[in-house]
Protein backbone atom coordinates (compact mmCIF):
# COMPACT_ATOMS: atom_id res chain seq x y z
CA UNK A 1 0.00 0.00 0.00
CA UNK A 2 2.50 2.66 1.12
CA UNK A 3 4.50 1.74 -2.80
CA UNK A 4 1.40 2.12 -4.18
CA UNK A 5 1.04 5.95 -2.32
CA UNK A 6 4.89 6.40 -2.88
CA UNK A 7 4.06 5.77 -6.57
CA UNK A 8 1.23 7.94 -7.17
CA UNK A 9 2.82 11.20 -5.32
CA UNK A 10 5.97 10.73 -6.72
CA UNK A 11 3.60 10.65 -10.44
CA UNK A 12 2.23 13.34 -9.77
CA UNK A 13 5.68 15.35 -8.51
CA UNK A 14 6.67 14.88 -11.79
CA UNK A 15 3.65 16.00 -13.60
CA UNK A 16 3.70 19.13 -11.54
CA UNK A 17 7.45 19.33 -12.37
CA UNK A 18 6.88 19.20 -16.24
CA UNK A 19 4.15 22.00 -16.07
CA UNK A 20 6.61 24.34 -13.90
CA UNK A 21 6.33 27.63 -15.78
CA UNK A 22 8.34 30.55 -14.76
CA UNK A 23 5.67 33.55 -15.50
CA UNK A 24 6.36 37.19 -17.20
CA UNK A 25 3.39 39.71 -16.33
CA UNK A 26 3.41 43.38 -17.78
CA UNK A 27 1.69 46.17 -15.64
CA UNK A 28 -1.43 47.18 -17.54
CA UNK A 29 -3.33 50.30 -16.77
CA UNK A 30 -7.11 50.06 -17.06
CA UNK A 31 -8.71 53.52 -17.73
CA UNK A 32 -12.05 55.38 -18.22
CA UNK A 33 -11.81 57.31 -21.41
CA UNK A 34 -13.74 60.41 -22.43
CA UNK A 35 -13.91 60.90 -25.70
CA UNK A 36 -15.19 63.22 -28.87
CA UNK A 37 -15.86 62.89 -32.46
CA UNK A 38 -14.14 65.36 -34.94
CA UNK A 39 -15.69 64.05 -38.13
CA UNK A 40 -19.25 65.40 -37.68
CA UNK A 41 -17.69 68.82 -36.77
CA UNK A 42 -15.55 68.96 -40.07
CA UNK A 43 -18.53 67.53 -42.13
CA UNK A 44 -20.95 70.40 -41.15
CA UNK A 45 -18.15 72.62 -42.54
CA UNK A 46 -18.43 71.64 -45.76
CA UNK A 47 -22.24 70.99 -45.22
CA UNK A 48 -24.25 73.32 -43.22
CA UNK A 49 -27.02 71.23 -43.64
CA UNK A 50 -25.72 68.25 -41.75
CA UNK A 51 -24.37 68.20 -38.12
CA UNK A 52 -23.51 65.63 -35.81
CA UNK A 53 -21.81 65.95 -32.78
CA UNK A 54 -21.09 62.76 -30.70
CA UNK A 55 -18.87 61.69 -27.64
CA UNK A 56 -17.71 58.68 -25.88
CA UNK A 57 -17.02 57.29 -22.34
CA UNK A 58 -15.69 53.92 -22.04
CA UNK A 59 -14.51 51.69 -18.65
CA UNK A 60 -11.64 48.79 -19.20
CA UNK A 61 -12.76 46.06 -17.47
CA UNK A 62 -9.92 44.22 -18.01
CA UNK A 63 -6.85 44.65 -21.12
CA UNK A 64 -8.99 43.10 -23.62
CA UNK A 65 -12.48 44.45 -23.17
CA UNK A 66 -14.16 47.92 -22.33
CA UNK A 67 -17.81 49.03 -21.52
CA UNK A 68 -18.83 51.81 -23.93
CA UNK A 69 -21.30 54.34 -24.12
CA UNK A 70 -21.83 56.89 -27.10
CA UNK A 71 -24.05 59.50 -27.36
CA UNK A 72 -24.70 62.31 -29.49
CA UNK A 73 -26.87 65.09 -31.36
CA UNK A 74 -27.95 65.58 -34.88
CA UNK A 75 -29.43 67.85 -36.86
CA UNK A 76 -30.04 67.15 -41.02
CA UNK A 77 -31.70 68.86 -43.51
CA UNK A 78 -32.48 67.73 -47.29
CA UNK A 79 -33.80 69.82 -50.19
CA UNK A 80 -34.72 68.47 -53.32
CA UNK A 81 -36.75 69.68 -56.23
CA UNK A 82 -39.64 67.81 -55.14
CA UNK A 83 -39.79 67.91 -51.22
CA UNK A 84 -37.57 69.23 -48.19
CA UNK A 85 -37.14 67.70 -45.13
CA UNK A 86 -35.88 68.42 -41.78
CA UNK A 87 -35.19 65.83 -38.71
CA UNK A 88 -33.12 66.52 -35.37
CA UNK A 89 -32.49 64.26 -32.35
CA UNK A 90 -30.24 62.26 -29.96
CA UNK A 91 -28.64 58.95 -30.05
CA UNK A 92 -26.98 56.85 -27.43
CA UNK A 93 -25.55 53.94 -28.10
CA UNK A 94 -24.09 50.83 -25.99
CA UNK A 95 -21.92 48.51 -25.83
CA UNK A 96 -18.19 46.57 -25.54
CA UNK A 97 -15.07 47.23 -27.41
CA UNK A 98 -12.73 43.94 -27.54
CA UNK A 99 -9.09 44.64 -28.17
CA UNK A 100 -7.38 42.27 -30.42
CA UNK A 101 -3.64 43.47 -29.35
CA UNK A 102 -1.39 41.78 -27.08
CA UNK A 103 -1.29 43.09 -23.73
CA UNK A 104 2.52 43.63 -23.96
CA UNK A 105 2.18 45.57 -27.25
CA UNK A 106 -0.56 47.39 -26.31
CA UNK A 107 0.27 48.52 -22.77
CA UNK A 108 -2.79 50.18 -22.37
CA UNK A 109 -1.86 52.73 -25.32
CA UNK A 110 -2.60 51.57 -28.43
CA UNK A 111 -5.92 49.56 -29.66
CA UNK A 112 -7.23 47.61 -32.23
CA UNK A 113 -10.24 45.72 -31.81
CA UNK A 114 -13.88 45.74 -32.96
CA UNK A 115 -16.62 47.44 -31.21
CA UNK A 116 -20.26 45.89 -31.11
CA UNK A 117 -23.09 48.27 -29.98
CA UNK A 118 -26.52 48.65 -29.64
CA UNK A 119 -27.69 51.79 -31.09
CA UNK A 120 -31.11 53.90 -30.03
CA UNK A 121 -31.54 57.13 -32.43
CA UNK A 122 -34.67 59.24 -30.86
CA UNK A 123 -35.99 62.23 -33.27
CA UNK A 124 -38.54 64.47 -34.86
CA UNK A 125 -38.91 64.90 -38.48
CA UNK A 126 -40.71 66.73 -40.99
CA UNK A 127 -41.45 67.40 -44.64
CA UNK A 128 -42.50 71.18 -44.62
CA UNK A 129 -43.47 70.74 -48.44
CA UNK A 130 -43.26 68.05 -51.24
CA UNK A 131 -44.88 67.78 -54.72
CA UNK A 132 -46.45 65.80 -57.47
CA UNK A 133 -47.59 65.69 -60.46
CA UNK A 134 -50.01 63.93 -62.41
CA UNK A 135 -53.07 64.23 -64.89
CA UNK A 136 -54.65 66.18 -62.15
CA UNK A 137 -51.86 68.65 -62.09
CA UNK A 138 -49.59 69.69 -59.56
CA UNK A 139 -50.46 68.25 -55.61
CA UNK A 140 -48.30 69.79 -53.25
CA UNK A 141 -48.79 69.39 -49.44
CA UNK A 142 -46.79 68.98 -46.04
CA UNK A 143 -46.44 66.16 -43.58
CA UNK A 144 -46.43 67.70 -39.92
CA UNK A 145 -43.45 66.71 -37.76
CA UNK A 146 -43.54 63.95 -35.58
CA UNK A 147 -41.63 61.95 -33.85
CA UNK A 148 -40.07 58.55 -33.89
CA UNK A 149 -37.66 56.31 -32.74
CA UNK A 150 -34.96 54.02 -34.39
CA UNK A 151 -33.30 50.87 -33.24
CA UNK A 152 -30.01 49.53 -34.84
CA UNK A 153 -27.03 47.03 -34.77
CA UNK A 154 -23.18 48.21 -35.35
CA UNK A 155 -19.99 46.35 -35.86
CA UNK A 156 -17.46 49.20 -35.13
CA UNK A 157 -13.92 47.89 -36.39
CA UNK A 158 -11.10 50.71 -35.56
CA UNK A 159 -7.60 51.40 -34.34
CA UNK A 160 -6.22 54.17 -30.76
CA UNK A 161 -3.20 55.63 -30.31
CA UNK A 162 -1.77 57.31 -27.60
CA UNK A 163 0.37 60.27 -28.82
CA UNK A 164 0.74 62.27 -25.82
CA UNK A 165 0.52 61.08 -21.97
CA UNK A 166 -3.73 60.13 -21.92
CA UNK A 167 -4.69 61.53 -25.11
CA UNK A 168 -5.28 59.22 -27.68
CA UNK A 169 -6.29 59.69 -31.64
CA UNK A 170 -8.26 57.17 -32.78
CA UNK A 171 -10.64 56.03 -36.00
CA UNK A 172 -13.39 54.11 -36.23
CA UNK A 173 -15.12 52.21 -39.01
CA UNK A 174 -19.07 51.73 -38.54
CA UNK A 175 -21.11 48.99 -40.30
CA UNK A 176 -24.98 49.66 -39.40
CA UNK A 177 -27.68 47.43 -39.35
CA UNK A 178 -31.00 48.99 -38.90
CA UNK A 179 -33.23 46.64 -36.77
CA UNK A 180 -36.39 49.17 -37.05
CA UNK A 181 -36.24 53.08 -38.12
CA UNK A 182 -39.82 53.84 -36.97
CA UNK A 183 -42.47 55.91 -39.26
CA UNK A 184 -43.90 53.04 -40.47
CA UNK A 185 -43.94 51.53 -43.84
CA UNK A 186 -44.64 54.69 -45.46
CA UNK A 187 -42.78 57.55 -43.70
CA UNK A 188 -39.60 56.25 -43.15
CA UNK A 189 -37.03 59.02 -41.65
CA UNK A 190 -34.72 59.79 -44.68
CA UNK A 191 -31.95 60.57 -42.05
CA UNK A 192 -32.18 58.83 -38.41
CA UNK A 193 -29.60 60.36 -35.64
CA UNK A 194 -26.64 58.51 -35.02
CA UNK A 195 -27.82 56.24 -38.17
CA UNK A 196 -27.60 58.13 -41.18
CA UNK A 197 -30.32 57.30 -44.27
CA UNK A 198 -33.41 55.00 -42.39
CA UNK A 199 -34.52 53.57 -45.91
CA UNK A 200 -31.50 51.59 -46.32
CA UNK A 201 -30.95 48.37 -44.08
CA UNK A 202 -27.13 49.04 -44.03
CA UNK A 203 -25.02 52.10 -43.85
CA UNK A 204 -21.77 52.64 -43.25
CA UNK A 205 -20.17 55.39 -40.72
CA UNK A 206 -16.99 56.69 -39.49
CA UNK A 207 -15.81 58.40 -36.56
CA UNK A 208 -12.45 60.27 -35.70
CA UNK A 209 -11.69 60.33 -31.83
CA UNK A 210 -9.77 62.69 -30.17
CA UNK A 211 -9.77 60.97 -26.47
CA UNK A 212 -8.64 61.83 -22.99
CA UNK A 213 -7.79 59.03 -20.33
CA UNK A 214 -7.84 58.29 -16.92
CA UNK A 215 -5.99 55.50 -15.24
CA UNK A 216 -8.01 54.22 -12.29
CA UNK A 217 -6.31 50.44 -11.53
CA UNK A 218 -2.65 48.77 -12.48
CA UNK A 219 -3.56 45.22 -13.36
CA UNK A 220 -0.82 42.47 -13.29
CA UNK A 221 -1.14 40.80 -16.54
CA UNK A 222 0.24 37.26 -17.14
CA UNK A 223 1.70 37.12 -20.57
CA UNK A 224 2.79 33.92 -22.53
CA UNK A 225 3.88 31.59 -19.46
CA UNK A 226 7.48 30.40 -20.74
CA UNK A 227 7.85 26.72 -20.07
CA UNK A 228 10.73 25.16 -17.90
CA UNK A 229 12.39 23.21 -20.35
CA UNK A 230 12.66 19.30 -19.10
CA UNK A 231 16.27 17.91 -19.28
CA UNK A 232 17.00 15.54 -21.91
CA UNK A 233 15.76 12.19 -21.68
CA UNK A 234 19.81 11.10 -22.22
CA UNK A 235 21.11 12.97 -19.48
CA UNK A 236 18.63 11.33 -17.68
CA UNK A 237 18.91 7.90 -18.43
CA UNK A 238 22.52 8.89 -18.02
CA UNK A 239 22.02 9.80 -14.41
CA UNK A 240 20.36 6.85 -13.49
CA UNK A 241 22.81 4.50 -15.11
CA UNK A 242 25.41 6.21 -12.81
CA UNK A 243 23.19 6.03 -9.74
CA UNK A 244 23.06 2.37 -10.21
CA UNK A 245 26.68 1.91 -10.49
CA UNK A 246 27.12 3.06 -6.76
CA UNK A 247 24.51 0.06 -5.56
CA UNK B 1 0.55 51.92 -34.92
CA UNK B 2 1.02 55.32 -35.02
CA UNK B 3 1.03 54.36 -38.47
CA UNK B 4 -2.54 53.04 -38.73
CA UNK B 5 -3.85 56.42 -37.27
CA UNK B 6 -1.87 58.90 -39.51
CA UNK B 7 -3.34 56.78 -42.06
CA UNK B 8 -7.06 58.09 -40.94
CA UNK B 9 -6.46 61.84 -42.91
CA UNK B 10 -6.86 59.35 -46.54
CA UNK B 11 -9.51 57.41 -45.02
CA UNK B 12 -11.46 60.70 -44.34
CA UNK B 13 -10.81 62.11 -47.55
CA UNK B 14 -12.45 59.30 -49.34
CA UNK B 15 -15.69 59.41 -46.90
CA UNK B 16 -16.11 63.16 -47.11
CA UNK B 17 -15.70 62.47 -51.25
CA UNK B 18 -18.29 59.61 -50.58
CA UNK B 19 -20.80 62.09 -48.35
CA UNK B 20 -20.03 64.65 -50.94
CA UNK B 21 -21.75 62.70 -53.46
CA UNK B 22 -24.53 61.30 -51.62
CA UNK B 23 -25.84 65.04 -50.98
CA UNK B 24 -25.45 65.65 -54.82
CA UNK B 25 -29.63 64.84 -55.44
CA UNK B 26 -29.29 61.56 -57.58
CA UNK B 27 -31.54 60.77 -60.09
CA UNK B 28 -34.91 58.93 -59.54
CA UNK B 29 -35.23 55.72 -61.70
CA UNK B 30 -38.49 54.38 -59.62
CA UNK B 31 -41.97 54.64 -60.65
CA UNK B 32 -43.65 57.65 -58.41
CA UNK B 33 -47.42 57.91 -58.86
CA UNK B 34 -50.19 55.23 -57.55
CA UNK B 35 -52.33 54.52 -60.46
CA UNK B 36 -55.37 52.68 -60.48
CA UNK B 37 -54.90 49.51 -62.37
CA UNK B 38 -58.08 47.95 -64.24
CA UNK B 39 -58.24 45.15 -65.94
CA UNK B 40 -60.87 44.81 -68.68
CA UNK B 41 -63.46 41.49 -68.93
CA UNK B 42 -65.95 40.19 -71.77
CA UNK B 43 -68.90 39.84 -69.24
CA UNK B 44 -71.09 37.16 -71.12
CA UNK B 45 -68.01 34.80 -71.31
CA UNK B 46 -65.92 36.23 -68.18
CA UNK B 47 -62.97 36.07 -70.42
CA UNK B 48 -59.95 38.79 -69.68
CA UNK B 49 -59.71 40.47 -73.25
CA UNK B 50 -59.03 44.28 -73.54
CA UNK B 51 -61.74 46.42 -75.79
CA UNK B 52 -61.13 47.17 -79.02
CA UNK B 53 -61.27 50.70 -78.50
CA UNK B 54 -60.92 52.59 -74.95
CA UNK B 55 -61.11 56.58 -74.25
CA UNK B 56 -60.53 57.53 -71.01
CA UNK B 57 -60.49 61.12 -69.40
CA UNK B 58 -61.17 62.66 -66.14
CA UNK B 59 -64.42 64.39 -65.53
CA UNK B 60 -64.21 68.29 -66.47
CA UNK B 61 -60.64 67.32 -68.04
CA UNK B 62 -60.14 68.18 -71.83
CA UNK B 63 -56.73 66.08 -71.84
CA UNK B 64 -57.73 62.52 -72.48
CA UNK B 65 -55.28 59.46 -70.52
CA UNK B 66 -56.51 57.28 -73.56
CA UNK B 67 -57.82 57.92 -77.07
CA UNK B 68 -58.96 55.50 -78.70
CA UNK B 69 -56.30 52.85 -77.43
CA UNK B 70 -56.80 49.59 -78.77
CA UNK B 71 -55.54 46.41 -76.80
CA UNK B 72 -55.36 48.05 -73.39
CA UNK B 73 -54.50 45.54 -70.85
CA UNK B 74 -54.59 47.10 -67.60
CA UNK B 75 -56.06 50.49 -67.72
CA UNK B 76 -53.92 52.94 -65.67
CA UNK B 77 -56.96 55.37 -63.79
CA UNK B 78 -54.66 57.93 -62.00
CA UNK B 79 -56.69 59.20 -59.05
CA UNK B 80 -56.73 63.03 -57.78
CA UNK B 81 -54.57 63.40 -55.16
CA UNK B 82 -56.48 67.00 -54.27
CA UNK B 83 -59.56 65.21 -53.80
CA UNK B 84 -61.64 62.46 -52.34
CA UNK B 85 -63.37 61.47 -54.88
CA UNK B 86 -62.02 61.04 -58.67
CA UNK B 87 -64.27 60.66 -61.49
CA UNK B 88 -63.43 59.48 -64.77
CA UNK B 89 -65.35 59.06 -68.21
CA UNK B 90 -64.73 56.14 -70.23
CA UNK B 91 -65.70 55.11 -73.52
CA UNK B 92 -65.73 51.07 -74.14
CA UNK B 93 -66.32 50.33 -77.86
CA UNK B 94 -67.86 53.82 -78.63
CA UNK B 95 -70.51 53.51 -75.76
CA UNK B 96 -69.49 56.46 -72.74
CA UNK B 97 -70.11 55.15 -68.94
CA UNK B 98 -68.81 57.29 -66.07
CA UNK B 99 -67.11 55.85 -63.32
CA UNK B 100 -66.49 57.75 -59.49
CA UNK B 101 -64.05 56.31 -56.90
CA UNK B 102 -64.03 57.77 -53.53
CA UNK B 103 -60.51 57.29 -51.66
CA UNK B 104 -58.78 58.40 -48.95
CA UNK B 105 -55.25 59.83 -49.77
CA UNK B 106 -51.59 59.66 -48.12
CA UNK B 107 -48.18 60.27 -48.83
CA UNK B 108 -45.41 57.52 -49.33
CA UNK B 109 -41.91 58.14 -49.64
CA UNK B 110 -40.50 56.21 -52.26
CA UNK B 111 -36.78 56.65 -51.69
CA UNK B 112 -34.60 59.74 -50.73
CA UNK B 113 -33.69 60.33 -54.69
CA UNK B 114 -37.43 59.96 -55.77
CA UNK B 115 -39.40 61.75 -52.98
CA UNK B 116 -42.66 61.15 -52.02
CA UNK B 117 -45.58 59.73 -53.54
CA UNK B 118 -49.54 59.76 -53.12
CA UNK B 119 -50.96 56.58 -52.05
CA UNK B 120 -55.18 55.72 -52.14
CA UNK B 121 -57.01 53.21 -50.15
CA UNK B 122 -59.91 52.78 -52.73
CA UNK B 123 -63.37 52.96 -50.49
CA UNK B 124 -66.64 52.99 -52.60
CA UNK B 125 -67.03 53.33 -56.37
CA UNK B 126 -70.11 54.31 -58.44
CA UNK B 127 -70.64 53.91 -62.65
CA UNK B 128 -73.05 53.89 -64.85
CA UNK B 129 -74.04 50.68 -66.64
CA UNK B 130 -74.31 52.14 -70.18
CA UNK B 131 -71.41 49.78 -71.85
CA UNK B 132 -70.12 48.17 -68.28
CA UNK B 133 -72.06 45.49 -66.63
CA UNK B 134 -69.98 44.83 -63.21
CA UNK B 135 -66.85 46.33 -61.44
CA UNK B 136 -65.38 44.21 -58.65
CA UNK B 137 -62.33 45.67 -56.66
CA UNK B 138 -59.63 43.26 -56.10
CA UNK B 139 -57.45 45.74 -53.79
CA UNK B 140 -58.08 48.13 -52.46
CA UNK B 141 -54.53 49.68 -51.76
CA UNK B 142 -53.60 51.42 -54.63
CA UNK B 143 -50.01 52.17 -54.69
CA UNK B 144 -46.96 52.00 -56.89
CA UNK B 145 -47.41 48.30 -57.54
CA UNK B 146 -47.99 46.43 -60.40
CA UNK B 147 -51.26 45.18 -59.01
CA UNK B 148 -54.88 44.59 -60.67
CA UNK B 149 -57.18 47.01 -58.56
CA UNK B 150 -60.20 46.81 -60.13
CA UNK B 151 -62.36 43.95 -63.44
CA UNK B 152 -63.96 45.93 -65.51
CA UNK B 153 -66.60 43.53 -66.88
CA UNK B 154 -68.33 45.15 -70.04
Amino acid sequence: MRRIYAYFISLLVFLSAAELVAQDTVLFPLKIRLGFDLVGPGMYIYDNDHLSMEGYVSFDKSEKMSFVLEGGYADYRYTQYNYDYQSSGIFTRIGVDFNFLKPEISKGKYWAGLGLRYGLSIYNSMTPTYEQENYWGTFSSSIPESSGTGHFLEAAPGFRTELLRNLSLGWTLRLKFLLSGGGGKDLKPIYLPGYGNGEKITTLGINYYISWSIPYKTKRVITKPVVVEEPDETEEEEVVQQGSGFR
Amino acid sequence: MKRLSYFFPALIFIYYSLHLVSCTPAACFEETNAYLKASFYINSTKQKLPPDSVTLSGLGQTEKIYNKASGLQPALFPLNSSSSSSTFVIRINGIDDTIEFNHSSFPHLISKECGYSVFHSLEMHTFSQHNIDTILIINRNITTVNEENIRIFY
